[in-house]
C-alpha cells in the first residue's frame, strides 16, 4: 500500500440481524431465557474493496438500499463492521447530510464551537475563523437563532461552510452537494471545490445526482445489493449504473 | 447571565483541545438544560428546596422526628443524592441524545460522559452556593474543614462517572432497565443516610457502607460543613475503593460493548 492512501477498505462485511430487536428487554430474559428469535440475516455489505488516495474526489453510487449509508457508518466508526473486516482512515473524518450533525435546540454559535471542537480545533482558533464562517454561510443575521428555527438550506450552508474553515481533511458527502443554496451560494462553493479542495482534502461523495459525480470525481465505487460491481473512472462506471435499470424496465 | 459566570472559567483551563471540547459541551448541556425556561436556573435551586419543605414538614412535626438544623441536614443528604441520580439519569440518555455528533463526527464517546456529569456538577455548585447561605442563615460559622470538600466532589464524580458509564452500556441491549433503574434509585434513596446518620445504618446494616459510597460521602459532608470537624478518614477511604471499583467496571464494560451503540439504539 501507498503512503498516500487516506482511506484503506478491505473485505469489508455488515450484516444486520434484523430479528434482534425484539428480544432486547428485561422482561424478555426473566420470561423467557432460553428463547432466541429466530435471526434473521441480512447481508448490507459483501466483500468492499477499495482505496483512496489523498486529494481524490471518490464517488459512491448504486440504487436506493444498495448499502450506500451503511459503507458511509462503516467509515464513520458509527457502526462496527464484521469480523475479518479491515477500514483504515487517516485524518479528521466530518460527515456531511442535510439536517445532521447539529442540535436544534443550541444557537448557531454553540454548534460551531462543538462541531469545531470536535474536529480538533482550539477555541482560540475557532475564534479566529468564526466570521468566515458566519460570512461564507451568510448567516449573519442569525447567528444566535437556534438552529430549529433555521431552514434546511440554511443548515447546510452552515454545516458545508464549517466543514470548510475547520480543515476536515475527509468528507463523506452524504446526498449532500448539489442542493445546497441557492445560485450565488452554489457559485461560491463551486470555487471552492475548484481551488482549496484540490489542497489536499479527500471527499467522499454519495449521491444519485451523476452530473455532479462525472463532473468532479476521478474514481467512482459502483454498489448493487450490497456488492461491489467495480470501481473505475465515471466515464466506465456510470454507463454500468444505468445498466443497471434497464433488465427489469416492464416492472414501472 | 449564565454565560457571563461560564465564559471567564474557560480561560482557566489550559489550551489543550480535549479540556476545551468536554468544558464545551458540558457548557452547552447546562445551557440547554436551564436557559429555554424563563425561571432558568431557578428550577435547579427549587428543586431541592420544595424537596426539603416537603420532608422537612413529614419527619418534624407529624413523625416528631426531627433533630437540630435538620433542614440543613436533609439539603446536605439531598445536594448528594440529586447529583447522583441527576448524572445517572443523564448517562441512560447520552447515547440518544448525542446521537447527531457520533454519526456525523468522529469523538471519544468517554467525553460525553465526563462532559454530562460535568454539567451536573455546574448545577451542583449553584446548589452548594444556596446551602452555603442556609448554614450561614442558620448562624453556623464556615471552618477551615471546608477544604476538605474538593475531596468529596473528586470521589462524587468518579462514582456518578461510573455508574453512567455502566447503565449506559446496558441501556444500549436491554432497554427497560430505566424501570428496574428506578426502583434502584429508590433504594438507593432510603440507604444513603438522607434522613439518618451513617452511625445509624452501620448499627443496623455494617455491609450497606461498602456498597453504597453515597452513606459515607453525605456523612462527611454534614461534618465538615455542619458540624466544623474533619471527615471521617474510615469512610472516604472506603467510598473512593467502591467507587474506584465502579468506575473501573464501567470503562472495561464500556469499552467492550458500546461499539455496537449507534446500531442498536
Amino acid at each position: 500500500m501507498k503512503s498516500q492512501d487516506v482511506v484503506i477498505v478491505k473485505g469489508l462485511t455488515k450484516t444486520y440481524n434484523l430479528a434482534r430487536k425484539e428480544s432486547r428487554t428485561i422482561k424478555d430474559l426473566v420470561l423467557r431465557p432460553f428463547k432466541r428469535n429466530e435471526d434473521n440475516y441480512f447481508k448490507a455489505l459483501t466483500d468492499i474493496n477499495f482505496s483512496i488516495n489523498k486529494g481524490e474526489f471518490f464517488g459512491i453510487i448504486g440504487r436506493n438500499g444498495s448499502g450506500k449509508s451503511t459503507l458511509l457508518n462503516c467509515l464513520m466508526g458509527s457502526i462496527p463492521p464484521d469480523k475479518g473486516s479491515f477500514i483504515k482512515t487517516k485524518g479528521k473524518m466530518i460527515r456531511l447530510a442535510l439536517g445532521m450533525g447539529f442540535d436544534p435546540n443550541l444557537s448557531a454559535r454553540d454548534n460551531i464551537y462543538v462541531n469545531g471542537s470536535i474536529l480538533g480545533l482550539t477555541f482560540k482558533r475557532i475564534g479566529l475563523i468564526f466570521d468566515d464562517i458566519i460570512g461564507f454561510a451568510e448567516l449573519e443575521k442569525f447567528v444566535d437563532t437556534p438552529i430549529k428555527q433555521f431552514s434546511s438550506g440554511m443548515m447546510a450552508k452552515l454545516k458545508f461552510s464549517i466543514a470548510i474553515y475547520a480543515e476536515a481533511d475527509i468528507f463523506l458527502m452524504d446526498e449532500f452537494f448539489g442542493g445546497v443554496g441557492d445560485i450565488s451560494f452554489r457559485r461560491k462553493s463551486n470555487k471552492v471545490f475548484n481551488e482549496t479542495f484540490l489542497d489536499g482534502r479527500t471527499i467522499i461523495h454519495v449521491s444519485h445526482q451523476l452530473e455532479t459525480i462525472r463532473k468532479h470525481c476521478n474514481k467512482v465505487l459502483l454498489l448493487n445489493h450490497g456488492q461491489q460491481i467495480c470501481v473505475d473512472t465515471p466515464e466506465v462506471v456510470i454507463p454500468m449504473y444505468n445498466q443497471l435499470f434497464k433488465p427489469k424496465p416492464k416492472k414501472r | 447571565m449564565i454565560n457571563k459566570i461560564l465564559k471567564p472559567l474557560a480561560h482557566l483551563l489550559p489550551e489543550n483541545n480535549r479540556f476545551e471540547r468536554i468544558w464545551k459541551l458540558a457548557q452547552v448541556d447546562f445551557k440547554k438544560r436551564y436557559y429555554n425556561d424563563k425561571l432558568g436556573l431557578l428550577w435547579a435551586l427549587l428543586n431541592p428546596l420544595f424537596k426539603i419543605a416537603i420532608y422537612y414538614v413529614v419527619f418534624t412535626y407529624i413523625m416528631e422526628r426531627g433533630r437540630e438544623n435538620f433542614a440543613i441536614f436533609l439539603f446536605a443528604g439531598l445536594l448528594v443524592f440529586i447529583t447522583f441520580t441527576e448524572s445517572a439519569s443523564k448517562g441512560l440518555a447520552i447515547i440518544k441524545s448525542k446521537k447527531y455528533l457520533l454519526e456525523n463526527i468522529q469523538l471519544n464517546k468517554i467525553d460525553l460522559f465526563i462532559s454530562s456529569i460535568l454539567s451536573v456538577f455546574l448545577g451542583f455548585f449553584f446548589n452548594l452556593a444556596a446551602y452555603t447561605c442556609f448554614i450561614l442563615a442558620a448562624g453556623i460559622p464556615l471552618g477551615f474543614n471546608y477544604f476538605y470538600l474538593p475531596i468529596l466532589l473528586i470521589n462524587i464524580f468518579v462514582l456518578c462517572l461510573g455508574v453512567s458509564l455502566i447503565l449506559a452500556t446496558i441501556q444500549i441491549y436491554l432497554k427497560d432497565i430505566t424501570h428496574l433503574w428506578a426502583v434502584t434509585v429508590l433504594a438507593v434513596f432510603w440507604s444513603s443516610g438522607i434522613f439518618f446518620t451513617a452511625q445509624d445504618i452501620i448499627d443496623k446494616l455494617p455491609q450497606a457502607l461498602y456498597i453504597n459510597p453515597l452513606i459515607g460521602i453525605i456523612d462527611n459532608m454534614r461534618q465538615i460543613t455542619m458540624y466544623n470537624e474533619g471527615p471521617n478518614l474510615f469512610y472516604i477511604f472506603v467510598n473512593f475503593g467502591t467507587s474506584l471499583v465502579i468506575l473501573a467496571i464501567g470503562i472495561v464494560v464500556f469499552k467492550k460493548f458500546s461499539h455496537k451503540a449507534i446500531e442498536l439504539i
